[in-house]
């Protein structure tokens, strides 16, 4: 979404991915538990960012289904920047989010900060630090071009950032899966 | 033995983590002859030394994408046949239109799950028989 009247901010809700190239271009996103990558290919100066949940306790929450999510926006993030001319070698990527939010019973951002990790390095992409864990919400900003995140942390007391229902697969309906 | 079971399958995805969790998949669905490649070299040179009964490939990857490499898989005598499915990350109609012409067997959209996994599966090898 691009806000009118700053037509280079982008923000980037939940479930979503965003890749710039402009110089001006600055993706927000405001985060709880939910985890947010922010990557680019430092010699071409164009980045991205995702914001993604893993979804938590219950039936769905097997692993494998749950990061598979996880997975999914990961590679939207790598195809849009490789798309635009990044080299796989030079991406860098900096974590923020994952926070322990108040209602949460089971430290979902934990588990987010443990996959986004894993994921960087089994893909071999440099992790070049953010901020991750903790109690309280973000909002973030990330310069695709200088590579420079700035968070701003949420107060505690006023409301924590509220963890919206994970967007799981859902199961094939007809429609989904054509055959031929 | 099930039918599963004595298949061989090629998953070939860039990824690492996604080619780590479509094993476990395939692995929970009933597959025990997995064999994997990280692009479409690589998934050319398997299929020309050990054959595979059934391909599942990203569509997104650097060098070769799913497309084309489908159109190097149907343009190799031995595996002209060889049941193909792509994984596609944007849901993508041209995929799914060029793909048809050059006789892609299935396709599924990510994220998906295990059983839309089984079941696209299934649709291709039932039609094996």
């Amino acid at each position: 979404m691009i806000l009118p009247g700053r037509p280079d901010r982008i923000h980037v809700i939940q479930g979503e991915c965003a890749v710039s190239d402009k110089p001006e271009a600055v993706l927000t996103t405001v985060l709880g538990s939910c985890v947010a990558a922010c990557m680019r290919d430092p010699v071409l100066k164009i980045g991205g960012m995702n914001h993604f949940l893993l979804p938590g306790e219950g039936e769905r929450s097997r692993l494998n289904e749950a990061e598979r999510f996880g997975v999914y926006l990961m590679e939207l993030l790598v195809n849009g920047l490789l798309k635009r001319g990044a080299r796989r070698e030079n991406l860098e990527a900096k974590l923020f989010g994952g926070a322990r939010t108040i209602q949460n019973f089971t430290d979902i951002g934990a588990k987010n900060i443990e996959f986004a990790r894993r994921f960087l390095d089994n893909e071999g992409i440099k992790y070049t630090g953010g901020s991750v864990g903790g109690d309280q919400g973000r909002r973030l900003e990330f310069q695709p071009h200088t590579g420079k995140a700035r968070q701003f942390l949420l107060p505690k007391a006023i409301a924590p950032v509220p963890t919206p229902e994970p967007r799981v697969p859902a199961p094939a309906a007809g429609g989904e899966l054509e055959l031929f | 033995m099930s039918l599963l079971a004595q298949l061989k399958i090629l998953v070939v995805d860039d990824t690492t983590t996604s080619r780590m969790l479509l094993r476990d998949a395939l692995e929970t669905i009933g597959f025990r002859n997995i064999a994997v490649a990280a692009d479409g070299e690589q998934a050319m040179q398997v299929m020309m030394s050990q054959p595979c009964h059934l391909i599942i490939s990203d569509m997104n990857m650097p060098k070769m994408n799913g497309l084309q490499l489908l159109h190097a898989i149907r343009t190799y005598k031995p595996t002209s046949r060889t049941p193909f499915m792509i994984l596609t990350g944007n849901n993508d109609k041209n995929v799914l239109i060029e793909g048809r012409k050059m006789g892609l067997n299935n396709y599924l959209n990510k994220p998906f799950t295990t059983p839309d996994l089984k079941k696209a599966l299934e649709a291709i090898v039932g039609r094996l028989h």
